[in-house]
């Protein structure tokens, strides 16, 4: 059985209006008694009131951050309030919240320091565009070399995040694509990885960010990245539990 | 005896010079980034006056024109120039990420201490 209270729900959102009222329902059925905060990305619709007149505390940034700067801002939020877990769920509603005691569950449990929820560890009604499909194994073979064992779903964000592990990247999460330079730079510091089975839904409703010129950026981006943050030396993160 | 691309170099070099000063003075220009431009005006002026230097630089790169000394001057200066430039981007693009989410997660703090 989840203790709610003691996990933070955070949802990026940019440009979210039409899909907030979705999600943050399903969000509070899933998780009862959960703190949800919407990390508002400077949208220019009207995202920021839908998320207050939900009741849903917000925290908006002045200016653009990206996906990996409202995590961060989400880790931030966290480790001043003393969360034991924080959970990412995006604000498109492809992260269906009814898998959120599967992945909070193993890093609550103290079985994991970040859980990802996975598309690939089962199979799922999720399909991928073949070129997607091809990066993404790329990437799962370069993470998978680096953390020491298989991690099939590198860009998911939906993820559970220790508060050891806020502390340790709150300043340090690459601003524009967490993804497998992120999951190796945790590897790196000691932190354990582990993927849960999740389904994901696709897109409804509003623009994805990902647009032609970030997904012809993404793989040189995160390969160098990669590289890099497997050059530098470990810092090896103090664990308690 | 001065030739007229010595006179031409040296006026360019000084009006150059004067025009960086003159934004160090009005601060639209911080004496920091002052220096790479005044450094620069300096070596062209030197090296369009003393044309002995530049022969002799010449010879021990092994180019065969004053011109491609010239030019590979100018490459290293762009080069160093921009890969400065590009540094300091990512520090105040760094900083300006943190003063950016200190600001929002204080207005949050904030908005939960009136509600």
């Amino acid at each position: 059985m989840i203790d709610w209270t003691r996990v933070l729900i955070t949802v990026p959102a940019y440009n979210e209006a039409e899909n907030l009222p979705v999600v943050i329902p399903e969000i509070r059925a899933a998780a009862p008694g959960a703190h949800i905060v919407v990390i508002d990305d400077c949208s220019r619709d009207t995202s920021r009131e839908v998320a207050r007149s939900l009741g849903v505390p917000v925290v908006s940034h002045p200016v653009n951050m990206g996906a990996g700067g409202a995590i961060g801002t989400g880790f931030q939020y966290a480790v001043e309030r003393g969360y034991a877990v924080a959970v990412n769920v995006d604000g498109d509603c492809q992260h269906d919240p009814r898998h959120l005691a599967d992945v909070v569950g193993p890093v609550l449990e103290g079985r994991a320091d970040v859980a990802i929820g996975s598309r690939y560890v089962a199979a799922t009604a999720y399909r991928t565009p073949l070129v997607r499909r091809l990066g993404m194994l790329l990437f799962s073979w370069v993470t998978s070399r680096f953390v020491g064992h298989p991690i099939k779903d590198t860009t998911s964000g939906y993820r559970a995040y220790s508060l050891e592990v806020m502390r340790h990247f709150q300043r340090e999460l690459p601003h524009d694509f967490p993804d497998a330079p992120f999951l190796i730079a945790l590897a790196r510091a000691g932190f354990r990885l582990l993927e849960v089975p999740v389904e994901m839904r696709a897109r409804e409703r509003g623009e994805s960010f990902f647009t032609f010129g970030k997904s012809m950026y993404y793989p040189y981006k995160n390969l160098l990245a990669s590289l890099i943050v497997a050059m530098r030396p470990g810092r090896r993160a103090r664990r308690t539990s | 005896m001065i030739t007229r691309s010595q006179m031409v170099a040296g006026v360019t070099a000084l009006a150059l010079a004067a025009y960086v000063l003159n934004m160090v003075r009005r601060r639209r220009l911080s004496e920091e980034y002052s220096v790479l431009w005044l450094v620069a005006t300096v070596g062209v002026t030197v090296l369009a006056f003393w044309s002995g230097l530049l022969h002799t630089i010449t010879r021990l790169f092994g180019a065969l024109y004053d011109t491609s000394t010239i030019f590979f001057f100018g490459f290293v200066f762009v080069f160093v120039g921009l890969l400065h430039h590009s540094m300091k981007l990512t520090r105040l693009e760094n900083e300006n990420r943190e003063l950016t989410r200190a600001l929002a997660l204080e207005r949050a703090r904030r908005e939960e201490e009136k509600s």
